[in-house]
């Protein structure tokens, strides 16, 4: 793929991030501004798997891992492209990051997906 | 360090000498030298040999700042030896050494290939497309004094190579790309008579391209033609981004011949006024 695509992509998940990291502050380390509940409230397991369920909270922490992972993994290519790699260890570290990406990826929406189908008592 | 002074007056000179059949690491050797309001480094350096080491090598040529062949590392920033007034540099110890992030030939003589090849690479020329107009022409192109001007500094490029031995980013990554290629690429891309841009891209939209830029701006402080190369290389970002989205430069657009009469009715709107003395 060309580069300048893969550099938008980088460029233009920040706003993402932004509001979805934002969201997510919201939730778990501001929930006494914005939820009126207690910090420690907020990161029970019992709140978080009620809250977990929501499709709305599904869908943001899915896009905000996708585009998480997607920037900083694109900033890691970067920092060790910029050693002076052979072509054949350079391919190797672009499918390496990428396979690392889809790996966590898949983990964090096995995690996801777990909480939001999880049944309560059963 | 003393003021910067057009008083004559003694100065040493730290040389970074390195002979590859004798040695295997540089030194550094040191000569006086009484030097006038008006000498350039260059000139020193011409003097240096005639009368006190007349081993040492270095690159001159038209030593009026256009052929670009002197550029040397003067207390540690990059310079044409023939643009710089030893005066002018306010120091009472000048050292002179070959232009960093290229290899050493000999003395203060870099091996400008990098700088050669990266340049070859993105493809500095006009490239057109329209093969039809190529075989049976059926005018001229007409390039407006604005079409021009966006793209004039990056015209004024001497392959020097200081933006390269400036560049933070060549000194960790050698195959980046580098200011001189990517603002002439920038510069052929951006003329309104080439189409090539897609031809260059093999070479620009890679890893080591545009992107790998950190923007620290050293060479744009280093050009000695005031070319702007850090401005070209966001500027040629710009290019590629619309280019990727589909909004790149339109072939209607490129194909700006004209009927040649067309082209001396422009020709005469671009004329300068009548002449005020016969």
């Amino acid at each position: 793929m060309r580069e300048t695509r893969l550099w938008s992509l980088h460029i233009l998940v920040i706003p993402i991030i932004a509001v979805l990291l934002g969201a997510h502050f919201a939730i778990m380390h501001y929930a006494p501004v914005f939820y009126g509940t207690s910090v420690e409230e907020a990161r029970e397991f019992g709140t978080m798997i009620e809250r977990g369920k929501s499709v709305a909270q599904f869908v943001v922490y899915i896009l905000l891992l996708a585009a998480g992972l997607y920037h900083g993994l694109y900033g890691l290519r970067g920092i060790i492209r910029e050693l002076p790699l052979t072509p054949a260890l350079a391919k190797t570290v672009d499918v390496g990051i990428l396979l690392f990406g889809l790996f966590i990826f898949g983990l964090g929406t096995y995690v996801t997906w777990w909480t939001f189908s999880f049944k309560i008592g059963g | 360090m003393t003021e910067k002074t057009t008083t004559p007056r003694e100065i040493t000179f730290r040389l970074r000498r390195f002979d590859p059949d004798t040695d295997s690491v540089p030194h550094w050797d040191e000569y006086r030298m009484h030097v006038h309001d008006g000498m350039t480094v260059l000139e020193v350096l011409h003097q240096l040999k005639a009368e006190q080491t007349p081993t040492l090598a270095y690159r001159s040529s038209c030593r009026m700042g256009v052929c670009g062949s002197c550029g040397m590392f003067v207390n540690e920033l990059p310079m044409l030896a023939c643009q710089t007034q030893a005066l002018h540099l306010g120091a009472d110890v000048v050292t002179v050494a070959p232009l960093p992030n290229y290899p050493n030939v000999k003395d203060l003589v870099p091996n400008l290939e990098p700088l050669i090849h990266k340049h070859a690479a993105i493809k500095p020329f006009i490239i057109f497309t329209n093969h039809e107009e190529i075989d049976e022409p059926t005018g001229e192109f007409i390039q407006t004094p604005e079409e021009r001007e966006s793209i004039s500094q990056f015209t004024h490029c001497i392959k020097c190579g200081l933006c390269l031995a400036a560049c933070p980013t060549v000194a960790t990554d050698p195959l980046f790309l580098g200011p001189q290629a990517l603002a002439q690429a920038y510069r052929y891309s951006a003329d309104n008579r080439d189409c090539g841009l897609h031809e260059r891209l093999e070479a620009i939209d890679v890893f080591h391209g545009p992107y790998q830029c950190h923007m620290a701006g050293a060479c744009s402080q280093a050009c000695p033609k005031g070319v702007d190369p850090a401005f070209a290389i966001q500027l040629l970002k710009r290019t590629l981004v619309l280019d990727s989205i589909g909004f790149g430069k339109k072939k209607s657009k490129l194909a700006k011949v004209m009927p040649l009469a067309d082209v001396v009715k422009q020709i005469e709107e671009f004329a300068p006024p009548p002449r005020t003395v016969k």
